[in-house]
C-alpha cells in the first residue's frame, strides 16, 4: 500500500511537470489525435469503396478501434515509459532505483508520464460514442459491465506484452526496436478483424501472442458477432483471463530479468 | 558496520571477431571469455571511519561500491553492512545507506531540488523534524537555499553534486558511499564539499566509503584508503604509513646567496638548478635532512630552504608500477 | 566520395551489431506482409470490380509497398539522428566535421537503407514471390523505369526528412509532431492504398502533393498499371518535386547554418 502511494506521489508530480509547458501539451495530443485520425482514414477508405472488410461495416470497424484505443490509452499514459528503459539501462541510470527502499518498477514507471496517451483516449471516446449510436446498439447491464471488463483487460494484456518487451533489454540491448515492431504488428491485427487472416495466423495471435484478446475477441460479444467463432465462441469470452496469466508472466520475466540485471551489470 | 569477505565479481565479455564478414558472423554466433571485474577482497570498516578507495579506472572500484549498496550480486564473498546482506535484503539495506554518484544524478530532472527532497522524504518516511532539522544543515552548509527552487536541468554542476548529497543524506543514513563526488568540479566546490563530508563523519558519526581519482581528495578527508588495482586490494591502511613506507624520497630545495655551486653529496641526486636556487632529491633512510644542511650552512651562504614531501599521488604511482612489474606483490 | 562511402559502410556496421533486434524486424516483417496479403485477397473476393486492377496486381502493390518501407523509414530518416545529437548535445560535432552536412546526412541514410534494402525487402520479396504470389515486372521498360522512379522516391523521402531535421536543429520541437508527420506521409505516399482508391476530392489532393512520390509512383509503374505515356509524366513528376526537394533541403540548410553561427547554437 506504501508502494501505491509513493507511486501517485511519484505521477502527481511528473504531472506537475509536465502541465508547465502549455502548448506542448496541446500539440502533442493533437500529434496523437491526428495519427489514429490518418489510421481510420485507411480504413474509412477501404470501407467507403468495399463497402464493409468481411462483413464488418464501418461502425464495427470503428467500434473495434475504438475498443482497442480505450485500453491502449491507459498503456500509452501510465505505461509509455516502458520503452525508456533501455536508455536507463544503456546510460546507468538503472541502478539509482536499487538503492531505494521501493518496488523498483513502481519507482521507475512512475518517473514519467506521458500525456499524448489522452489523444488516444479521446479518439477511442469518441469513436465508441459513434458507434454505439449508429450501431443502434442496446447494452444491458451485464454488456455495459463486460465494456468494462474488457477496456481493462485489453490494456493489461497491451501492457504485460509491452512490459515484456521492456524486460528484453536486460538480456539485450536495443529492445526498442521490439517495441516498434510489435506496435507494428499489433497495429496491423487491431485494425482489421482477424477472420480475415488464415487460421494458422489466427492461432498464433490467439495462443502465443495473445493481442486478439485485446480487441477482436471482446467486440464479438459487444456487437453480437459470436456466430463467427461458431464452436469456439467461448474465446470470446476469456480475455480477463488471459490478461491476469500474461500479467503473472510479465512479472516473472521481469524479477528474472532483475536478478540477471543485478548479476551481469552492464 | 561494513564486512566485506572474499568478495568477487566474474562478468562474462562478449569475444569480438575478426576478419571478412565479421560482422555477419557475429550475427549468427558469439564466443565469449570469462573476466574478474572484483577479485577475491576482504575488508572491514568500522562505524565512524572515512575511507578512501582508489584505483585506476577498470580497477574494480565501482563494481566494489555496487555490490556493496545492492546494486550487483556478489559471485563469491560475502557482504553485510550493519548485519544486512545489501543484495538479499535490498530494501531494508536502502534505509539506511546514501549514495552519490559523481557522474549521474538521482534527482528528479524537470522538478525543483526542493521537489525531490520532498518526495524523498516521503519514501525514506523521514519525520517532518527530521526534515527540518537536515534542511537547516543543507541550507548552513551546503547552501542549498540559494537553489533550492531551479530545476535539476538547471544546476550548475557543484549545486548538482550538493543537492545529490543533500538527497543522500536526508534520511540519516549511516553509511553514506560517494562514488566519485569530486569529478569535475572547480577547487572551491570541492573544497567545501569536502568540509560537509568532513563535518557529517565527524558530527552525525556517518561511515563514509569514497571512491576517487582525486589523491588530495583521500588526503583532506581519509585516514585510511584502500588501493585497488586489477580487482585486487593492493594496499589497505592509514595514509600516513603509505607516505611513510613508500616516501622514502625528499625534495631539499636550497637557494644560495651567490651563485649555485658544484656539489656533491652521497645519496643525494641533482634534480635541477634554477638561477640562485638548487633541487636535491635525497632517500630519508640513507641520510637525514639536517646532516645535509648542515654540510650546506657549513660551506655556503644560505638565504632560503624548504622541504617537500612527495606527493601521494607519486606514491600511488610507483605502487601501481611495481605491482604492474610483479603482479603478485603487494601487501 | 570516400568519405560518402566510409559514412555508409559506418551506418551499415552500427545495424549490424544488434542481432535479436534484427530478426525479429525480418519475422515480423513477414507477418506484415501476410496480413496485407489476406487483406486484399478478402476485398477482391468481395468486389473484384472496385479494385480496378487484377488480383495479382494489387497482391503485388501490398506485398512491395510492404517490403519497401521496410528500408524506406520514413520514420528513420535523418530528423532522427539530428534530434538524438540534439538531445545528447552532440550536434556541434556534425556541424564542425569538414564535410558537407547534407551529404553527410544523405551517406549516412543512404547505408542504413541500403543496408534494410539488402537483409530485409529482399528476402521479403523473395519469400512473397514464393508463397504469396508476387509478381515480377511484366516487362522491362517498366522494371528500369521502377528501379529510376525508387531512387527518385529515395530522394524525395529524404529531402522531407531532411528538411523536417533542419527545423530541428533551429529549435523547432518536431517530437511533438512527428506522429502526425509520419502516418500524413504514409497516407499520401499510398503505401498501403493505391490512391485510385482514394475518393476523388482526397485523391485529387494526393495526386499534386510530392509524397506519392515515394510509394505509389514506382510501384504503380511496378505492377503495369500506367502506361507508356502515364509513366514518363509521372516519372517527370517526380523528378521536379526531388529536384524542388534537395534544393530547398540546401537551401534551409545554408540558413540554418548560418543562423547558427552568428547565434552561437
Amino acid at each position: 500500500m506504501d508502494t501505491l502511494k509513493i507511486y501517485f506521489r511519484l505521477i502527481i508530480l511528473s504531472i506537475k511537470c509536465r502541465t508547465q509547458y502549455r502548448a506542448d501539451f496541446i500539440t502533442g495530443i493533437l500529434n496523437i489525435i491526428t495519427l489514429n485520425a490518418v489510421q481510420l482514414g485507411f480504413i474509412g477508405i477501404l470501407v467507403n469503396r468495399f463497402t464493409n472488410i468481411n462483413k464488418w461495416t464501418i461502425w464495427d470497424m470503428l467500434f473495434l478501434y475504438s475498443l482497442w484505443m480505450l485500453g491502449h490509452s491507459i498503456f500509452a499514459i501510465f505505461f509509455w515509459h516502458l520503452l525508456d528503459m533501455e536508455n536507463y539501462i544503456v546510460q546507468g541510470t538503472f541502478d539509482q532505483f536499487f538503492i531505494k527502499p521501493v518496488n523498483i518498477f513502481v519507482q521507475f514507471i512512475g518517473r514519467e508520464l506521458q500525456y499524448m496517451g489522452i489523444g488516444d483516449l479521446l479518439i477511442g471516446v469518441v469513436g465508441i460514442s459513434i458507434a454505439y449510436v449508429n450501431l443502434k446498439l442496446d447494452w444491458s447491464i451485464l454488456k455495459w459491465a463486460f465494456f468494462i471488463v474488457s477496456v481493462v483487460s485489453g490494456s493489461i494484456i497491451e501492457i504485460a506484452l509491452m512490459w515484456i518487451c521492456a524486460s528484453i533489454s536486460f538480456w539485450m540491448l536495443r529492445s526498442s526496436t521490439t517495441f516498434a515492431i510489435i506496435s507494428q504488428l499489433d497495429s496491423m491485427i487491431q485494425k482489421y478483424p482477424i477472420d480475415i487472416f488464415g487460421t494458422g495466423f489466427r492461432v498464433f495471435i490467439t495462443a502465443f501472442i495473445p493481442v486478439a484478446f485485446i480487441n477482436y475477441y471482446p467486440s464479438l460479444i459487444l456487437l453480437n458477432k459470436t456466430n463467427i467463432l461458431d464452436k469456439w465462441s467461448f474465446l470470446a469470452y476469456i480475455s480477463p483471463i488471459v490478461s491476469i496469466i500474461l500479467l503473472i508472466v510479465a512479472t516473472k520475466i521481469w524479477t528474472i530479468g532483475l536478478k540477471l540485471y543485478s548479476s551481469s551489470g552492464n | 558496520m561494513i564486512c566485506v569477505e572474499h568478495l568477487t565479481k566474474e562478468y562474462k565479455r562478449f569475444v569480438h571477431k575478426n576478419g571478412a564478414f565479421s560482422s555477419f558472423r557475429n550475427l549468427f554466433n558469439r564466443e565469449f571469455e570469462i573476466v574478474k571485474a572484483v577479485d577475491d577482497i576482504s575488508f572491514d570498516i568500522n562505524n565512524g571511519e572515512m575511507v578512501g578507495f582508489i584505483g585506476p579506472n577498470g580497477a574494480g572500484k565501482s563494481t566494489s561500491i555496487k555490490m556493496l549498496t545492492g546494486i550487483l550480486t556478489p559471485t563469491y564473498g560475502k557482504v553485510v553492512i550493519d548485519s544486512i546482506n545489501p543484495h538479499k535484503e535490498r530494501k531494508l539495506n536502502a534505509k539506511q545507506i546514501g549514495v552519490v554518484f559523481g557522474q549521474k544524478t538521482q534527482l528528479w530532472w524537470d522538478l525543483p531540488v526542493i521537489e525531490s527532497l520532498r518526495l524523498l522524504r516521503d519514501i525514506y518516511k523521514v519525520s517532518d523534524i527530521r526534515f527540518k532539522n537536515n534542511m537547516l544543515l543543507f541550507n548552513d552548509m551546503l547552501e542549498l537555499y540559494k537553489f533550492q527552487d531551479t530545476p535539476v536541468r538547471q544546476l550548475s554542476l557543484g549545486q548538482r553534486m550538493r543537492a545529490d548529497l543533500a538527497a543522500a543524506l536526508l534520511h540519516d543514513p549511516k553509511v553514506l558511499f560517494l562514488d566519485e563526488p569530486t569529478i569535475g568540479l572547480d577547487v572551491i566546490t570541492k573544497e567545501r564539499l569536502r568540509q560537509f563530508i568532513k563535518e557529517i563523519n565527524a558530527n552525525n558519526n556517518v561511515t563514509v566509503l569514497l571512491t576517487t581519482h582525486d589523491m588530495s581528495d583521500i588526503e583532506k578527508l581519509c585516514s585510511r584508503m584502500i588501493i585497488i588495482n586489477y580487482g585486487r586490494i593492493v594496499y589497505d591502511g592509514s595514509v600516513e604509513q603509505i607516505r611513510m613506507q613508500y616516501g622514502k624520497s625528499r625534495i631539499l630545495c636550497i637557494e644560495f646567496e651567490d651563485n649555485v655551486p658544484n656539489i656533491k653529496i652521497p645519496y643525494c641526486t641533482l634534480l635541477k638548478s634554477e638561477g640562485k636556487k638548487l633541487w636535491i632529491e635525497f632517500d630519508k633512510n640513507e641520510i637525514s635532512s639536517s646532516k645535509i644542511i648542515t654540510q650546506m650552512t657549513e660551506n655556503y651562504q644560505i638565504t632560503d630552504l624548504t622541504i617537500q614531501e612527495p606527493e601521494i599521488e607519486e606514491i600511488v604511482r610507483s605502487i601501481f608500477q611495481d605491482i604492474n612489474t610483479n603482479p603478485n606483490g603487494g601487501m | 566520395m570516400k568519405i560518402f562511402w566510409s559514412f555508409s559502410r559506418q551506418a551499415f556496421y552500427n545495424m549490424v551489431m544488434y542481432r535479436f533486434d534484427f530478426w525479429v524486424r525480418r519475422i515480423v516483417l513477414l507477418f506484415v506482409m501476410y496480413g496485407v496479403y489476406c487483406l486484399w485477397n478478402i476485398l477482391y473476393t468481395q468486389n473484384a470490380k472496385e479494385l480496378e486492377v487484377n488480383l495479382n496486381q494489387i497482391i503485388t502493390y501490398g506485398i512491395l509497398g510492404v517490403a519497401l518501407q521496410a528500408s524506406l523509414i520514413t520514420a528513420m530518416g535523418p530528423q532522427r539522428y539530428i534530434a538524438s545529437q540534439i538531445r545528447m548535445g552532440s550536434i556541434d560535432t556534425d556541424l564542425v566535421k569538414p564535410i558537407d552536412f547534407h551529404l553527410h546526412m544523405l551517406a549516412r541514410n543512404f547505408g542504413e537503407t541500403a543496408f534494410r534494402f539488402i537483409t530485409a525487402t529482399i528476402p521479403t520479396l523473395i519469400i512473397g514471390f514464393i508463397f504469396l504470389g508476387f509478381e515480377l515486372p511484366c516487362d522491362l521498360f517498366n522494371g528500369f523505369a521502377f528501379a529510376f522512379s525508387i531512387a527518385l522516391g529515395y530522394l524525395i523521402q529524404f529531402s522531407l526528412n531532411f528538411i523536417l531535421g533542419i527545423l530541428a536543429i533551429v529549435s523547432v520541437d518536431i517530437k511533438n509532431i512527428s506522429w502526425a508527420y509520419i502516418s500524413l506521409v504514409s497516407f499520401f505516399s499510398g503505401d498501403m492504398i493505391p490512391l485510385w482508391l482514394f475518393p476523388t476530392a482526397l485523391r485529387s489532393i494526393a495526386e499534386i502533393m510530392p509524397f506519392k512520390c515515394i510509394f505509389y509512383i514506382p510501384i504503380s509503374i511496378y505492377i503495369g498499371n500506367f502506361s507508356r505515356i502515364m509513366v514518363i509524366k509521372e516519372v517527370l513528376f517526380q523528378l521536379i518535386w526531388c529536384i524542388v526537394l534537395l534544393l530547398l533541403g540546401r537551401i534551409f540548410w545554408i540558413c540554418a547554418y548560418s543562423r547558427i553561427k552568428i547565434q552561437g547554437g
